[in-house]
């Protein structure tokens, strides 16, 4: 059946749930070198949720918002530049899909936590990285402590922690999470048009913490929380490489 | 005749789940990890309908779905994606080489149930016959 359909007509067809307007907005406009500050200003201003997590950028040592030095879009704008916005409007589909897998695959609520806020990883732990290329280079980064790494495999499973005995099933599903997440990011690059294609994601064992930012990119940590579950990821970028 | 799946998904997990979806309904899934064993394996059993994900190694997705739609054998098969990526021009390009439906990770159990009935009859396994009560003596 061959199909000339507009996308909105395939997205109603298909029952796609909305996008992120301001994100995929935000994400158009810094992709551009010759960005205007002023409307980037103005999308990130009447989107909560990027307002927020700007200023949280843009006050890494505040444990919370009383203790904010940078308080407005446009002075974080400053202090941090462009390529922290960049990393920011594309972190926001990512952490919604991430959000969004735990709803569906877990019926788990996942909170989008202060990173200071967080019980910090130690030792040990599941790393999943996964890059992509094209028009944008980067690489994203998730981690989890192994209880936590048990729990979600069993969740997405629907058996008990108990019953996993294959390893592999622990890092097969760190891995699709991975995916899913990644995937829901790269559909909003790919619209601003910033053509990049995922590699196979890769998941391990490690005691490495550094993640290390692509050359004049931007860094975005973020870290989550659904109960006695925490899940820290990592985001960097660069659009301007070529 | 039960309806015949085909799952391609290099994720064990999404296997899992979809196996774990269908397992109440009378239908029998057979299982590829990416686009050449999926074309393999849709040659070899006829599926009734193929649920296929985009992003995998040896052969993605897209690759796949071209080659089956080229094929005259296979071309008929409908396909549902069943993928993390929507991004406007994959969609659109998809859909031109011939998708029945698109499902975007992650779904709800019932989602892919709902997608799936409406191309092939989806009917729930009948439960087991109840064990006869033994006869009791006059």
């Amino acid at each position: 059946m061959q199909d000339g359909a507009s996308y909105q007509e395939l997205s109603r067809r298909y029952g796609f749930a909305p996008k992120l307007e301001s994100a995929s907005r935000l994400t158009q406009l810094v992709s551009r070198q010759d960005s205007d500050l002023d409307e980037i200003t103005k999308v990130i201003d009447k989107d909560p949720v990027l307002r927020k997590r700007l200023l949280r950028v843009a006050n890494p040592d505040a444990e919370n918002e009383i203790e904010y030095t940078v308080e407005t879009v446009e002075d974080a704008l400053m202090r941090n530049g462009m390529g922290c916005v960049l990393v920011l409007a594309m972190s926001t589909p990512l952490a919604q899909a991430l959000t969004k897998s735990f709803q569906t695959m877990l019926s788990l609520k996942l909170e989008d936590i202060d990173r200071n806020a967080a019980e910090p990883l130690q030792g040990e732990h599941l790393l999943g990285t996964i890059s992509f290329s094209g028009k944008i280079e980067g690489r994203v980064y998730l981690r989890m402590n192994l209880a936590s790494a048990r729990d979600i495999a069993a969740g997405i499973l629907g058996i008990s922690p108990g019953e996993l005995t294959d390893t592999n099933e622990i890092t097969d599903a760190a891995g699709e999470l991975l995916n899913i997440m990644t995937g829901n990011f790269k559909s909003n690059l790919c619209d601003a048009g910033l053509d990049c294609r995922l590699q196979t994601p890769e998941v391990k064992l490690s005691t490495d913490f550094q993640t290390p930012s692509v050359p004049g990119g931007g860094l975005e940590h973020l870290a989550f929380r659904a109960g006695k579950i925490q899940l820290f990821v990592d985001v960097t970028a660069n659009p301007w490489s070529d | 005749m039960p309806i015949k799946i085909l799952s391609v998904d290099d994720s064990r997990t999404i296997r899992l789940i979809v196996g774990r979806t269908l397992r109440p309904y009378d239908c029998v899934l057979c299982e590829a990890a990416n686009g050449e064993e999926g074309l393999a394996t849709a040659a070899r059993e006829k599926p009734d309908i193929i649920l296929l994900d985009v992003t995998m190694p040896v052969m993605d997705g897209v690759t796949m779905l071209t080659k089956l739609k080229e094929d005259p054998e296979l071309k008929a098969i409908p396909v549902i994606m069943l993928t993390a990526e929507s991004g406007r021009d994959n969609v659109i390009h998809i859909a031109r080489l011939g998708v029945r439906d698109y499902l975007v990770k992650p779904f709800k159990e019932d989602q892919l149930i709902d997608k799936v009935g409406r191309i092939v009859p989806l009917k729930k396994k009948e439960a087991a016959a109840p064990v006869a009560a033994p006869a009791t003596a006059a």
